[in-house]
């Protein structure tokens, strides 16, 4: 199905940003041509439009937009550019000729209505091109305090705004109506006057011209009958593109009264992957070297529409690759058919160790110990993977480690909110997942949360964060994967979130009462109590309008959805109706892409919490089924873990063959993962026998059972845990860096418990073990393996060489392997 | 606000300032060059690295650096003002080693803001951003990455060394924040003025030869199986450990890196010179790391929150202070590494003008003494006034961002950068990327 039949790998460094694409050879013939729109009408307002000639052959589907000539039958009626832009020039009818390609084809053009539009319209006409131009951009005049005392909206999201910034403020220097030439908005971005950002416009060019027309009309706000811009769309939706391919883009706008406007010159684009494809100013997309899928955003007056590429691996599989791949269930199916698409090969299936190595660390927090790694890797039962899900699933260690994740979320600083306060809604999260409480129950009771912060764990939540505001931004980001905290101060740049949303939502938390003492650092160890209250309300900062409590998405046609507040009950009730209602799928897919990127080192969506049209999963199909199972078992998150793990692709080796080595998303293979902070601190204490004593803990505690990031721990701050001062609270990162090299390598803490007399060497070396059975154990409880014959004879010269000391030469053995990624990773 | 100040904002005494760094052939291209620093291009780096001296609590200002002798005795308190090497310029009577060498060094007295608690006040100085929210006294807080962590991340180093050291503990908003625990500092919790001292981590431990560490060297090397998967578009993060352990092996077998651990390899004399206690040697262990090219040491001195019996404990920690500050100072300059080396020495805020009923003195933001020495600043300066009694900053009144985008400046790291937070929001490194002008000749 490639036309570019093979193209050698080139691996990453240094990627032209806007490479020119490559025209299909000249042999290529397509069968096809269409020409997009079919026949076109221009008039005063809209008065250019973009053409998209596509031909197609078999599958194969090809941007021919640049690759043809044009000839304008009656040339004084438009004229159009080698890209494909038509420009009108008079009114009238007339016939534009495609040619090349072996299949003529032609367009008919009419332009009618020429003085339409005379007059300008500050929304329609000006603010597209302070857009474009970024001058309202977050580092330019769109920041908070504005650039040089002008500030505009960021992104242009308030026009009355930005239209009182140009025409009243300044004492009308900015448009000088005496000597419209004069204005600083036409002086400054041409550089006649210093301009901090530059020369931004070209003088007496077209947008110039019409800013400078603008304001000798009087810089009206706005015409009579405007109609409003109701949506944005792009053309095409998708497309596979060999490397090297391009494709430009069409923009068109969409009006109240039905029009339509060609507006891709004054859209912005910006893609999210621009390794995989680039995008020009101008909406050419350009696939590069890198497979694998992007989406690329076009955005107009804020609205924005999005294009996804996908880039395939030169070359081809075999027939029936796919089809001959075990699927275990539906998780396999969804990540064969996005494989597919990009031509991806998958991995080998990992051996029984690296399996079971992955399920413990995963599931429990801790690497088997030498006793369950015998016991699995000696059961001849061909069950045994799936049965190993279920064992530890339904271990006491299970609760600890994923209430540890949810800690991170959830758990604030005990400095701030008290003690007694913090630990006992520790106690409430790790009770939840000891009962394998249903999802939405857990969020239900948290977000709904009554009682006293000495008692009942989960208010913490509202002692906490105090103000509806506060609330907001944690809800919504935790359990929709939506971040509104943008939208608090100004319209999302990115989404269709605006300060309405914000303020609507968080009028659901107007309510909540406080009684008892509040907050009082450095202690704030008094008791506090959270109550569903009768009176309070949130205000939007600039109209101070009163603002009735809305839930996100679901309008008024959704009323059977979207619930009403009623006086007397608490509207928290209602957002936990909508909230967790099998109808939301933003509540089922940011659970599932969170856990899938705890057990596949990585989420279908990334970041895990953002989840928006604009940062498109990369396998949705995946998303929407595991979000529709995570619902359908009632949100029962073992049963969550449990589809995702039994998967073949969750047992799949993280070696890549050359047919995947380039995918780092698309779970083609395992991604290797650093252990986390916990998991590495307590399977290194597991293995050398000494655990760690952490203050204000019963002794022989783990580091997942701690109730506070704030334990010290040498250890686990070298390997990054979430700082809990730190507002909003962050995901740990799973870098890796040269503290941690250098922590494992030299720490006398260490060190000290590797050389303990109660060690695990020590009593290796003491026992009646043969040096073969003593590294047996060794390799058994750091890596889950058993030594080769190799490995063997290597590690038995340390144990037969002359004046060999058995316990030091167990303790070395036990540091080499514990320093290796072997044993720091999850593979 | 000064009567002085002319319509570009800066003062007649600095524009003189400025005029005379010009006669030296620096300050004028400085003065451009932090102008064109719009246009987004770095500052060249005056300082390689980056002492800051943290004095935790709020150090007062009346009895170090900015004494009020014609102020009422409430206000003035029981010292007396000392003459220093510079005619005109005043210390208070424990700073007698600083007043010897106070050509060496700056005294900014205009500092002032509106954050009167310890959480607060530690997080605006040591980030340049004001917290988001009213934060207590008691709080640790972070909405914005520290000096330190910054500077790790915008000159990480490829020579094992961690770029950030803070010693003998994180201050309370000394973190990455939004950077990432990468760029957290490397804490050294433990006293260098006790005998069996060692760096953690960078050097062997404890008992364990250099023989012993070099066959578990090998043994490791022999016995590590896992394939790597080289081709970089995999990003195979083993690769990248593999790095840090050939950076940390190096570290560990360099004779030249494992001295500039090792403060016991310092001459008796420096050591006592520096102070025989744990604040003193750690200035001298913060020397020794910027000898071996770490870009930013913050050293964390509790105890200077004095609202009771200000004067006895004045008295008893002042002079070692005096010492351990006066010596690093003259040490560096010595070694010929002050013009490189950018010391600090500041805490949250100062302290209330009126003595309180417990004889100590209260917080107080509205006015506060820091010490500048180093990274190329001119000596013998006073940047600045409060009024007579020492309430308030009234000349050159200069702000927690104007002194973060002098210490940015210093290290060649442009103020006015864009951060990307994981949100993707953009944040500006600091809100006013306007240096301290008298500082940056």
């Amino acid at each position: 199905m490639m036309r570019i039949a093979s193209l050698l790998l080139i691996t990453v460094s240094g990627i032209a940003a806007y490479a020119e694409p490559t025209p299909a050879p000249v042999e290529w013939q397509p069968d096809t041509i269409d020409v997009l729109p079919a026949d076109v009408r221009l008039s005063g307002l809209s008065n250019r439009q973009q053409l998209l000639i596509t031909g197609r052959q078999g599958e194969d589907v090809v941007d021919l937009t640049r690759d043809v000539r044009y000839a304008v039958e009656t040339p004084e009626i438009v004229r159009i550019t080698e890209t494909g832009v038509i420009e009108v020039k008079a009114e009238g009818r007339t016939i534009i000729r495609i040619e090349g390609r072996g299949l003529p084809a032609s367009v008919t053009v009419e332009v009618s209505n020429l003085s339409e539009g005379d007059a300008l319209d500050f929304e329609r006409d000006i603010q597209p091109i302070l857009g474009r131009r970024g001058c309202n951009a977050g580092a330019c005049h769109g920041k908070q305090r504005g650039q040089n005392g002008f500030q505009l909206s960021l992104l242009g999201f308030d026009p009355d705004f930005d239209h009182d910034a140009l025409v009243k403020e300044a004492r009308g220097r900015r448009v000088f109506f005496a000597a419209p030439e004069a204005s600083l908005l036409l002086t400054k971005p041409t550089g006649v006057d210093p301009h901090g950002g530059g020369v931004r416009l070209e003088m007496g060019g077209g947008e110039y011209e019409l800013l400078r027309r603008w304001i000798v009309q009087g810089a009206p706000r706005r015409q009579p009958d405007t109609p409003t811009l109701v949506s944005v769309t792009v053309e095409p939706t998708s497309r596979v593109m060999p490397s090297g391919d391009g494709q430009q883009l069409l923009i068109t706008a969409h009006y109240s009264d039905d029009s339509t406007r060609d507006v891709t010159h004054l859209a912005t684009f910006q893609s999210n992957e621009s390794a995989v494809a680039g995008v020009t100013e101008s909406g050419l997309v350009t696939a590069e070297n890198i497979t694998g899928e992007t989406a690329v955003m076009a955005r107009y007056q804020g609205f924005f529409a999005v294009f996804t590429a996908s880039v395939p691996l030169p070359g081809d599989l075999p027939a029936g690759y796919y089809n001959n791949l075990p699927r275990r269930n539906f998780v396999d199916e969804h990540v064969y058919n996005g494989l597919q698409r990009l031509a991806l090969g998958v991995s080998d299936p990992a051996p029984d160790h690296k399996f079971l190595r992955r399920a413990y660390v995963d599931i429990i927090g801790r690497v088997p110990t030498v006793q369950e790694t015998r016991a699995f890797l000696d059961d001849p039962s061909p069950e045994k993977r799936d049965q190993l899900i279920d064992h530890l699933l339904a271990q006491p260690e299970y609760a600890e480690h994923w209430a540890n994740k949810w800690a991170d979320l959830l758990r604030p600083n005990p400095y701030r909110v008290g003690i007694k306060t913090v630990l006992n809604y520790d106690n409430w999260i790790r009770d939840a997942f000891r009962k394998n409480k249903p999802y939405d129950q857990f969020v239900r009771e948290l977000i709904t949360a009554e009682g006293s912060t000495w008692k009942d764990g989960h208010v913490t939540l509202f002692r906490d964060r105090r103000s509806p505001d506060e609330i907001t931004t944690i809800v919504s980001q935790l359990f929709l994967g939506i971040r509104l905290e943008c939208a608090k101060c100004h319209h999302h740049p990115f989404e269709v979130w605006g300060q309405d949303d914000f303020y609507s939502f968080a009028a659901f938390f107007a309510k909540v009462g406080r009684k008892g003492t509040g907050l009082s650092t450095p202690i704030s160890g008094s008791e506090e109590m959270i109550y569903a209250g009768s009176s309070g309300g949130v205000r939007h900062p600039l109209t101070g309008e009163l603002m009735q409590p809305r839930p996100l998405f679901g309008g008024p046609s959704e009323s059977e959805t979207a619930p009403e507040s009623q006086s007397g009950t608490d509207p928290r009730d209602d957002l936990a109706d909508w909230l967790t209602s099998k109808d939301n799928p933003f509540f089922a897919q940011t659970m599932a892409n969170r856990v899938w990127a705890d057990l596949m080192g990585r989420g279908l969506v990334e970041p895990v919490d953002d989840l928006r049209a604009t940062n498109p999963p990369t396998n949705a199909a995946l998303l929407e089924a595991l979000g529709n199972d995570f619902a359908e078992s009632g949100f029962d998150i073992k049963h969550l873990i449990r589809s995702i793990t039994t998967s073949s692709v969750y047992g799949l080796s993280s070696l890549p063959s050359d047919r995947n080595v380039v995918d780092t998303r698309n779970f083609s293979r395992h991604y290797r993962q650093r252990l986390r902070a916990e998991v590495l601190a307590d399977s290194w204490c597991q293995i050398v026998g000494i655990p760690q004593d952490y203050p204000g803990m019963p002794p022989g505690s783990s580091a997942k059972e701690l109730w506070t990031h704030r334990v010290k721990s040498q250890f686990l701050d070298t390997f990054g845990r979430p700082d809990p001062n730190q507002d909003p609270p962050c995901e740990r990162t799973t870098d890796t860096t040269v503290v941690q090299a250098l922590h494992l390598m030299n720490s006398r803490e260490l060190h000290s418990k590797l050389l303990d007399d109660a060690s695990w060497a020590r009593q290796l070396a003491e026992s009646n073990r043969t040096p073969e059975q003593i590294v047996e154990e060794v390799y058994l409880a750091v890596y889950s393996r058993r030594p080769d014959e190799e490995e063997l004879q290597i590690t038995l010269d340390l144990y037969n060489n002359e004046g060999a000391d058995r316990r030091a030469a167990t303790e070395d053995l036990l540091w080499a392997l514990l320093n290796t990624p072997e044993f720091v990773f999850e593979d | 606000m000064s009567r002085y100040r002319n319509c570009e904002g800066v003062s007649r005494r600095c524009c003189l300032k400025l005029g005379l760094g010009g006669l030296f052939g620096t300050g004028l291209v400085d003065t451009l060059r932090l102008a064109g620093q719009a246009s987004g291009t770095s500052p060249e780096p005056q300082a390689t690295s980056c002492i800051l001296v943290w004095l935790d609590g709020g150090p007062t200002h009346y009895e170090t650096f900015d004494p009020k002798p014609l102020a009422p005795t409430e206000i003035r308190g029981e010292f007396h003002p000392i003459e220093t090497k510079v005619p005109g310029i005043s210390f208070s009577e424990h700073l007698t080693r600083l007043a010897a060498i106070a050509d060496k060094f700056s005294v900014i007295r205009s500092i002032r803001h509106n954050q009167g608690n310890h959480g607060a006040g530690n997080h605006y100085m040591m980030t340049g951003a004001p917290p988001r929210i009213p934060v207590g006294c008691g709080s640790f807080v972070s909405f914005h990455p520290s000096l330190g962590s910054t500077t790790a991340y915008f000159r990480s180093q490829q020579n094992g060394l961690p770029s950030y050291f803070s010693m003998p503990a994180m201050t309370r908003s000394g973190g990455p924040n939004f950077l990432g625990a990468k760029y957290a500092p490397f804490v050294v919790p433990d006293d260098p003025n006790k005998d069996d001292f060692r760096v953690r981590d960078v050097s062997l431990p404890g008992e364990l030869e250099m023989s012993r560490f070099d066959h578990r060297r090998d043994l490791r090397a022999a016995i590590d199986r896992l394939p790597r998967i080289n081709e970089p578009v995999a990003g195979d993060p083993v690769v990248a450990l593999d790095g840090y352990y050939e950076q940390g092996y190096t570290l560990v077998s360099s004779p030249e890196a494992q001295a500039a651990f090792d403060i016991h390899q310092e001459d008796a004399k420096v050591r006592d010179a520096y102070g025989r206690n744990s604040f003193g040697q750690r200035a001298l262990l913060a020397r020794r790391l910027v000898e071996a090219g770490v870009p930013f040491i913050t050293l964390s001195e509790g105890g200077w929150d004095h609202h009771v019996s200000l004067f006895g404990a004045c008295r008893k920690r002042l002079p070692t202070f005096d010492q351990t500050i006066a010596t690093l100072i003259e040490d560096l300059d010595e070694r010929g590494r002050l013009d490189s080396t950018l010391v600090l020495v500041l805490g949250e805020f100062g302290r209330t003008p009126k003595i309180n009923v417990r004889g100590g003195r209260d917080h107080w933001s509205n006015a506060m003494s820091v010490l500048v020495a180093g990274g190329g600043t001119p000596g013998g300066q006073i940047i600045g006034a409060t009024d007579p009694q020492g309430y308030s900053a009234v000349d050159r009144v200069l702000s927690p961002e104007n002194f973060a985008s002098t210490v940015y400046s210093k290290l060649g790291i442009d103020p006015n950068a864009v951060l990307y937070t994981p949100l993707g929001r953009p944040t500006h490194l600091v809100s006013d990327p306007t240096p301290i002008a008298e500082l940056m000749g």
